[in-house]
This record gives C-alpha cells, sequence and structure tokens, in this order.
C-alpha cells in the first residue's frame, strides 16, 4: 500500500515527539538520562506485533496494551535499578550506566521472545512491516490522525496533571529543589515512580507509532535512539514541551529535509538521513547549548502555567 | 592438528589487548577526568579509517597500484590487496617497505586521534554532562553512517581489505604460517597494550595526572587555584582519542579488514564502558582484570553456545545471554560495587620507601638544628 512521503514524515515526527518528551520527563524529575527508551520502543513494537498475530485485528487497537506494558517495564526499572541507586544519591554519569545495563537486558529478552514466537508458533519477528496493516480513513491515512491525537491526547493530561493536581505541584517542587520539596513532605519516590510510569508507557507508544513507517526488527530502537536523543537534546533537556518541539523538528528534517535537498543535490543524501538530523543537533547546541527551550519556549510555558493557575501559585 | 583451544586463547589475548587500550583511553577520560565520553567509538573509527582509507592507499600509490576511488571498489579491491601482499612478502625489501608501512599507519592515526580528540574537546567547553554525552554519541554515530553510506571511504557496506605488512609470516611459515602470523600479531598488540598500561599509569602519577583529578573531584576548586579547566579537558580528550585511534588501526590489522558497520557505539562505548565498571572506574589495573575477565565470558558464550543450548534445552539462541549477562553485571556493579573489583586508592607518586627516607632525613636534620 503506498502511502506519501508527508504521511510517513508526519507519523515520524509525532512518534519522535512522544519518545523524546519520554526521556526529558524522566530526565527531569529523576536526573536519569534514560538509555533503555531504545528497547522499551522495540519493545511497543513487539506488543502490536503479537496482538495483531494472536487476534488478527487492527493493530491501533493494542496501542492501550502498548502504554501499559511500557509502563510496566518502567515500574521495572525503577524498582529494581533507579529506586535504590536515586535514594543513594548516585552521580548522574552512574544513573546513565544503570539504565545502559537494563537497556542491553531488555534486548536479549526482546530477541528470547524473538526466537520462542519463531520455534514455537512458527513466526518471522525479525523483519516485520506493520504499515500493512494501516489503512486509509475518512480519504486520510489513519496512522498520521492517530499519531498527533496521540501526541496530543497524552500531552494534554499530563499538562493537566502537572499544572492542576496536587501531584503536579508536587513534581514540580521536586524538579526545582528536590531537598526542599522533600522538607515540605513531598515524597520523592511517589513523583519519580509517576515519570517511571509515565516514561516507560510514552516510550512503547512512539515505538510502536514509529514502527508504522519503519521496518519493524529487534534493533528497530537502536537505530532511532540517536534521532530520538537529538530531538530531546534540540528542544531542550529540562522541558518536555522541548522534547515535543524537538521531535516535531528533527522527523520533519530527516524526512522532508532530505528530501527537499534531494531537488539540488541529487538522491544520494536520502542515504544520509540520520546525519541531517546530528547536524540539526550540532547547529542547535553549539548556539543554545541549553536546548531550543532557550529562544522563548520555556518562558512562554511559564506565562502559559500562569494564566492557568494564578491563584493557586500564592496557596502554595 | 592445531587444536581450536589455541584459536580461542589467542582471540580471548588479541581482543583483550584491543579493548584494554580502548578501556584504559576511557578510564583516562571518564575515571580522571570526568567527562562523560559517550563517543568512544568515534576515535576508534578515526584509527581504523586511517589504516583503512589513507595509509593502505598510500602504500598502494608507492607500489604503482590503483589507489583512488577504485581502490574501495568491492570488486577490485581484494585484487589490488592480494597484489600488495605479494609485493610485501617477496623479498627483504617488501619486509622494511611492510614494516614502516605498520609503524606509519599508527603514528598517523594517532595524529588523526589526537585531531579529533581536539575537534570533540571543542563543545566539550560549552556542553555539561548529559548534554555533552550525548553530543560525543551522536558525532560517533555520524561518522560511522557516513563511512557506512560513502563507500570510496572505506568500501561502504562491504569491508574493504588492507595489506596484512605480517603476511611474510604466513608465507614463509608453510602450513602453520597462518599460526604463526596470528600468535605475532597478537604479542604486537599485547606489547603495545602493555606499553599503553605503564604510559597510562605514568601520566596519572605525574603533575598533569594530577590536574586531572582536581577536574574530577571538583571543578570550582580546581579554577580557584588557578587550573585552565579548558586546556586540562581538551589535552586529556586528545590523550585518550590518541590511544582509541591507536586501537582502532591495531584492530584493523588484526582483522585484516576494515568494515565500517563493524564500529557500533555497543561494541566501542558501551562494552569499554561495562568493562570500565566492572574493573573499577579510575583504577588502570582493575581495567586490565575488567577486560580480561568480561572477554573470557564472553568468548567462552559465543563458544559454546550451541553445546549449553542442547544441554540445558534452551528454547531460544544463547548468544543473548551475552547481553543478559553484560547488562546484569552492569547493573550489580552500579548497585552493589559501585567502586568496581578493584577501587581506586591513592595514588602516591613516590614509591613508600623512599617517602619513608626523605621524612626520616628531613627528621634527622630537624634533631641536628
Amino acid at each position: 500500500m503506498g502511502f506519501t512521503l508527508v504521511e510517513d514524515a508526519i507519523i515520524y515526527a509525532c512518534s519522535l515527539g512522544l519518545l523524546a518528551y519520554g526521556i526529558n520527563l524522566i530526565y527531569i524529575c529523576t536526573k536519569t538520562f534514560n538509555f533503555a527508551h531504545a528497547c522499551m520502543a522495540t519493545w511497543g513494537l513487539y506488543v502490536i506485533f503479537s496482538g495483531v498475530a494472536i487476534f488478527g485485528v487492527n493493530p491501533y487497537y493494542f496501542l492501550p496494551l502498548t502504554f501499559l506494558f511500557g509502563a510496566l517495564l518502567g515500574v521495572i526499572c525503577y524498582a529494581c535499578i533507579n529506586g535504590p541507586l536515586l535514594r543513594r544519591q548516585a552521580a548522574a554519569v552512574t544513573l546513565m550506566m544503570s539504565t545502559l545495563g537494563y537497556d542491553l537486558i531488555l534486548y536479549s529478552s526482546i530477541q528470547i521472545y524473538n526466537d520462542f514466537l519463531t520455534y514455537e508458533f512458527g513466526l518471522y519477528p525479525r523483519m516485520i512491516s506493520m504499515r500493512m496493516y494501516d489503512f486509509i480513513m475518512g480519504g486520510v491515512r489513519a496512522g498520521t490522525v492517530i499519531a498527533i491525537v496521540l501526541t496530543a491526547v497524552t500531552l494534554i493530561p499530563l499538562h493537566l496533571l502537572i499544572s492542576k493536581t496536587k501531584l503536579g505541584i508536587a513534581i514540580r517542587a521536586t524538579v526545582e529543589n528536590p531537598s526542599l520539596a522533600t522538607l515540605s513532605g513531598v515524597k520523592p519516590d511517589k513523583v519519580y515512580l509517576t515519570a517511571w510510569i509515565i516514561g516507560g508507557g510514552l516510550a512503547c507508544l512512539g515505538g510502536a507509532m514509529i514502527s508504522m513507517v519503519l521496518i519493524g526488527t529487534p534493533v528497530m530502537g537502536w537505530l532511532i535512539i540517536i534521532s530520538v536523543f537529538a530531538s530531546s537534546i534540540v528542544g531542550g533537556l529540562n522541558t518536555i514541551y522541548g522534547g515535543i518541539m524537538g521531535g516535531l523538528i528533527i522527523g520533519l528534517a530527516e524526512y522532508l529535509g532530505s528530501y527537499l535537498l534531494t531537488a539540488p543535490l541529487g538522491s544520494w543524501i536520502l542515504q544520509y538521513k540520520p546525519v541531517i538530523s546530528l547536524v540539526a543537533m550540532s547547529i542547535a547546541l553549539i548556539a543554545f547549548p541549553r536546548g531550543l527551550v532557550e529562544i522563548g519556549g520555556v518562558p512562554l510555558a511559564e506565562k502559559l502555567k500562569k494564566l492557568i493557575t494564578p491563584s493557586k501559585r500564592e496557596e502554595i | 592438528m592445531i587444536p581450536p583451544v589455541v584459536y580461542l586463547i589467542l582471540s580471548v589475548l588479541a581482543e583483550f589487548a584491543i579493548f584494554s587500550i580502548v578501556t584504559l583511553s576511557l578510564n583516562l577520560e571518564v575515571g580522571h577526568t570526568g567527562i562523560a565520553q559517550f563517543g568512544r567509538v568515534l576515535a576508534v573509527e578515526v584509527g581504523a579509517f586511517t589504516v583503512g582509507g589513507l595509509s593502505s592507499r598510500l602504500l598502494a600509490l608507492i607500489l604503482g597500484f590503483p589507489a583512488g576511488v577504485e581502490y574501495a571498489d568491492p570488486l577490485r579491491n581484494y585484487a589490488i590487496v592480494d597484489e600488495i601482499n605479494k609485493a610485501l612478502s617477496g623479498n627483504a625489501l617488501g619486509l622494511s617497505l611492510g614494516l614502516s608501512y605498520f609503524v606509519i599507519s599508527l603514528v598517523l592515526a594517532a595524529i588523526f586521534g589526537a585531531l579529533v580528540g581536539w575537534v570533540t574537546s571543542r563543545p566539550a567547553i560549552r556542553l555539561r554532562e548529559a548534554y555533552l554525552g550525548i553530543s560525543l554519541l551522536a558525532y560517533g554515530e555520524m561518522l560511522m553512517w557516513i563511512a557506512y553510506n560513502y563507500q570510496p571511504l572505506v568500501g561502504g557496506t562491504i569491508a574493504v581489505g588492507v595489506p596484512d605488512p605480517l603476511r611474510i609470516i604466513q608465507v614463509k611459515g608453510g602450513p602453520y604460517g597462518g599460526l604463526y602470523r596470528y600468535v605475532t600479531i597478537t604479542f604486537i598488540m599485547l606489547a603495545i597494550a602493555l606499553l599503553t598500561y605503564f604510559f597510562v599509569e605514568r601520566l596519572v602519577k605525574s603533575q598533569f595526572g594530577r590536574t586531572l583529578k582536581m577536574h574530577r573531584d571538583c571543578e570550582i576548586a580546581a579554577s580557584a587555584y588557578g587550573l585552565d579547566l579548558v586546556r586540562t579537558r581538551t589535552m586529556s580528550l586528545i590523550v585518550g582519542s590518541t590511544l582509541a585511534a591507536l586501537s582502532g588501526a591495531l584492530y584493523v590489522f588484526y582483522a585484516g579488514a576494515c568494515n565500517a558497520s563493524a564500529f557500533t557505539r555497543l561494541t566501542w562505548t558501551f562494552w569499554p564502558w561495562a568493562y570500565m565498571m566492572l574493573g573499577g572506574i579510575g583504577n588502570n589495573l582493575g581495567i586490565l582484570a575488567g577486560v580480561l575477565i568480561f572477554l573470557t565470558v564472553r568468548v567462552l558464550i559465543v563458544q559454546y553456545r550451541f553445546d549449553l543450548a542442547v544441554a540445558l534445552r534452551l528454547p531460544f539462541d544463547p548468544i543473548w545471554l551475552e547481553y543478559t549477562i553484560a547488562g546484569l553485571a552492569v547493573i550489580l556493579i552500579v548497585l552493589f560495587k559501585p567502586h568496581g573489583l578493584i577501587p581506586e586508592k591513592p595514588v602516591t607518586t613516590l614509591p613508600r620507601d623512599r617517602i619513608k627516607r626523605i621524612l626520616k632525613s628531613v627528621g634527622e636534620r630537624m634533631e641536628g638544628r
């Protein structure tokens, strides 16, 4: 089934946004840069693949399940690895490396699961194309609509959670000053756990969505993760909205930017898609070492936050 | 017949030599200077591509073989390399040419490694922690991707062969020539690894090494004492990248070919990180121990995986257990032994007995007054 490049680009960019702001959320709350995002994303692919293989229905029905599965992976990571380290106040590099260990374990579990599917059910999950399950809905590709809606649907409750609820206040307090927040009676554990649940869920969801564009392999997560990191960094690690912004910039630059460059340069440029995103990242970092939000994203978000919750700030 | 265990031991020793150089260089930057170096693969690639893409072409040019775009053409490369190998192993002149080719390649790799170290130190001035680590990670990936897609560099998706300076051993050695060559290159690499170890050990005990540690332990205090932070960071990255580039060049000579897709961030950045964390961050002796232990387990799994699968009736390929074990090891070390197997000790710049002697002489002088 042929889908246009623009549709691919939109799905890809939105999925990158989902993955990147998951990373940012975990980073903001726990100061852990999550390397395991790569294999969490790959697990998202295999959750929907298994669903389709078992029930034979549309992969989009399994998106809530992928979120739950990702949340489970996040909880495991927090309970077994990240939590104890956070309690010990480990260094940032140590936290990063521990998630890398988790990533390797997840990778081997994906491969073992693939072997299991092959030996027990005769499936061939090592080279799959999920896009053949996509369909046209009212004249547009369903995937594009779902990608945009998912990004918005996950962002709005998260925004409400952070700006309206008590847990959100606790999250913001912990982010700004963990020790002061603890003194005021905020339990940081709850904040960390929430971050890992939402972040892990987003990782799986993003991985499932991105497999609608790419070829699904056990190393899919490892191939896309550099673009995801680039998105997070370009947007600025310290804000979740920056992750979405970075994802859209990097994703569209990779797909549409490389396509636009073929006219003056020739089709060879298409091979270098990831390089384009990395060059974009380098330029952005040289100009704005703390991410693009420096330009005005944070003040804008702060202003919006103040508009929404003018009185609550005084109550705290 | 040579028993297969000989090859097993040799492959462990060869990989130990290569990866101990990489991990020692990583330890210099991470363990001693405190830079989040997640782009170790970049300098290794630079060293490897120097041999695969530059010095081997220079040799071809000298010997009058095609050295341009056609050198990296997979259809012609092996024929050209074969001819060069014949020229190198023919007579004494060929042997001396081969050896000088080996040495010049290493020198060139070191120069380019130093250069790339300087280039990567530029973002390191402005960026910190996660930002810096991820940028370095991305640069390594960028070079690999370019080499993988741009065929004229090192053959793109297909490995490019490089002339073998030790081919003469294989040719003259008769039936066991291959083994003799393998043993020779392994011991050359081990010797270089040992030299690297002593070099790094001396370096961290020198004034420069103490500067690095001061930078790592407290940047504010270091700059308050007048230490040039940018210069320290730059020097550390240059020295580390030079060593890593050397190991990349050695790896290409060992493998006899340069394949862009072999230089993944997993093999050349994340495994060395795991070795370093197992051995003990900041301790060079611990690094050697960590590399040896980890490599032995990895090689044993790869070697005996089919026997393991049959014996345990595993419903999957046990090769994946390599990743499980590595991941578990990293997590367990981080959780329960954060300083590694051999923790870092305070470095004494002078031997202990000499310090005692100095103290004694100072005491005598004080008494004499």
